[in-house]
């Protein structure tokens, strides 16, 4: 049996009389995408800077590959062999891209390559800005270089594309599906469903300093009264025989008054009920004005678990 | 790594930013000319023989606790800190380019100031090179000591900015390095010789200007040595990184 990458007991952190984290455990094992989704405020990033000495733990502990972070001296071990984009760490504003990330690979004991580095995360060309220069997403490129460049084998990556545009975003997703195939291990937080749903192997729903649901993407959608949502707007429809039990049908007022709209909440396969249902209206002789399935999603699920939206921007995140 | 981590910290703090540049190498030198012609009453030579240790001096102390301490919380509060103690370097690499850096600017701003003492107020530095040398380094020591744990007991670069000014302005008045501590009343000055800084720019100036050996200095400068030991302990104690 392997040790686990991570391991997360009964953590709490306290700031004053906030209990920011209260009272979380996991485990990681190797080569595993996990990520902790939840709101702005959840402790997803306390939980993230116990795991690397940044915060020390009220109570409970923390060991990152059978070390304490809140140990010194074993911190200094675990530095070389982790590496971490944050959110609560910046650089200086006079530094520029190139000297960055050849002092860095310094740091490491490494050869720098950084055109290579510029390169992967689309940062070519940008050697010679000052880092007061770049825009925020390109920051967030930079910050990630410099979080994986010695090739660690844990990544620590917070909100790691927040402020990132689509292009950012592919960047980061490309190079965690890297970390992925070369069989490391990535601890992620984020308040993106979509990029949650798309990278994480594993998935922790915080809420206010507890983890609430941890299970992989599918099976938390399945849980959570996964399947499919079927809207039919057509007059003269009605759910009769066959597709009346395939599943649940609730009747809702027409949005426009063009006729009635009938919503099927179904587990059925999706595809098969569409073709009975489009079947239906064209036997009933019902004129169909809209039709729409979609299938449940982790944000469905999220909703669930939280009965709370995961944010007010999150159609932007998914954008 | 040392070396690079200095050198980065020239570039960054200092050639890449023209404010600091002009502070770091005009302003010393501003300083001397006015305050020779201010209080000098027509000697200047003089008076420059009092200044340019006094000067120098007052550099030291400004080093110590705007030039470390300030900068140091800065760097917490810029979060600068913490991202440097993920990585691997130690810390005290980091810490010792900081000082480095500073050092190498004292050795440029003295230089300056001794060479413009000597050029257009003829003053004469009378005393063995390696004993200025020696005791700029040990008031740096104390004075890069003390400054750490202005950094080390503010938690924001705000509040380690007004305890530097704090510190910094009315020492400089009151340690002998603008205005001879003999022009106070000796009910005044009598304690002001209690004070690290004044022995530092005293002995300073009687080892620049004065003609006097490092020797004539060891008491006031254990004492100094006692003050840089109890910041590093104090300061290594209390210092958070993050």
């Amino acid at each position: 049996m392997t040790d686990p990458s991570i391991a997360v007991t009964r953590l709490v952190k306290r700031f004053g009389e906030v209990e920011a984290v209260r009272g979380i455990d996991f485990e990681i094992m190797p080569g595993t995408i996990f990520g902790l989704l939840g709101r702005n405020g959840a402790g997803k990033t306390t939980t993230l800077e116990c795991c690397i000495g940044l915060t020390k733990p009220s109570s409970g502990c923390v060991r990152m590959l059978g070390l304490d972070p809140s140990n010194p001296r074993e911190l200094a071990r675990l530095r070389p062999r982790f590496g971490a984009q944050l959110q609560t760490t910046s650089l200086p504003e006079k530094a520029r891209v190139g000297e960055m990330l050849e002092l860095y690979a310094r740091y490491y004991a490494l050869r720098p390559a950084t055109a290579a580095l510029c390169e992967r995360v689309g940062l070519l060309g940008k050697e010679r800005q000052p880092v007061g220069g770049l825009s925020g997403g390109e920051r967030q490129r930079l910050a990630l270089a410099l979080a994986i460049q010695h090739d660690p084998e844990i990544a620590f990556l917070d909100e790691p594309t927040a402020g990132m545009d689509a292009y950012g975003r592919r960047v980061l997703w490309g190079e965690v599906e890297h970390l992925r195939r070369t069989g490391k291990t990535v601890i992620l937080t984020t308040h993106y469903i979509e990029e949650a749903e798309r990278l994480c192997d594993e998935i922790c729903i915080v809420q206010q300093g507890r983890i609430i649901a941890r299970d992989t993407p599918a099976r938390l959608i399945a849980g959570a009264g996964g399947g499919s949502t079927i809207t039919v707007e057509a007059e003269g429809f009605a759910p009769r025989n066959g597709i009346a039990r395939a599943g649940r049908w609730r009747h809702e007022a027409p949005g426009n008054g063009e006729g009635a709209r009938w919503v099927l909440a179904t587990e059925l396969d999706p595809g098969p009920v569409l073709a009975e249902v489009v079947r239906a209206v064209d036997e009933q002789g019902a004129q169909l004005h809209a039709l729409d399935m979609r299938r449940a999603t982790l944000e469905d699920a999220f909703l669930n678990l939280t009965g709370e939206r995961i944010a007010e921007d999150a159609e932007a995140g998914a954008a | 790594m040392l070396l690079a981590q200095t050198k980065m910290n020239f570039v960054w703090y200092l050639f890449r930013d023209g404010e600091m540049m002009f502070w770091a190498l005009a302003m010393p030198i501003f300083f001397l000319v006015l305050f020779s012609f201010a209080f000098g009453f027509g000697n200047t030579t003089q008076a420059s023989a009092f200044l340019v240790p006094g000067l120098i001096g007052a550099q030291v102390l400004t080093l110590g606790f705007f030039g470390v301490g300030v900068m140091l919380a800065q760097f917490r509060e810029q979060k600068v800190l913490r991202r440097i103690y993920l990585t691997p370097l130690p810390p005290w690499v980091f810490f010792a380019a900081l000082v480095l850096y500073r050092l190498t600017l004292l050795a440029f701003q003295s230089s300056i100031l001794a060479l413009a003492g000597s050029v257009f107020f003829h003053v004469h530095f009378t005393g063995n090179v390696l004993d200025m040398i020696a005791m700029l380094a040990i008031g740096a020591l104390t004075f890069v000591s003390l400054g750490t744990l202005v950094g080390a007991v503010t938690k924001t670069a705000e509040s380690a900015n007004n305890l530097a000014s704090v510190l910094t302005v009315p020492l400089a008045f009151l340690s002998d390095a603008y205005i001879p501590l003999d022009r106070f009343p000796s009910t005044v000055s009598a304690p002001l010789h209690l004070l690290p800084s004044t022995q530092f720019i005293d002995a300073l100036r009687g080892v620049t200007t004065g003609g006097e050996p490092l020797a004539h200095f060891s008491l006031w400068i254990v004492v100094l040595l006692c003050w840089a030991l109890g910041g590093m302990l104090l300061s290594a104690r209390i210092f958070r990184w993050v």
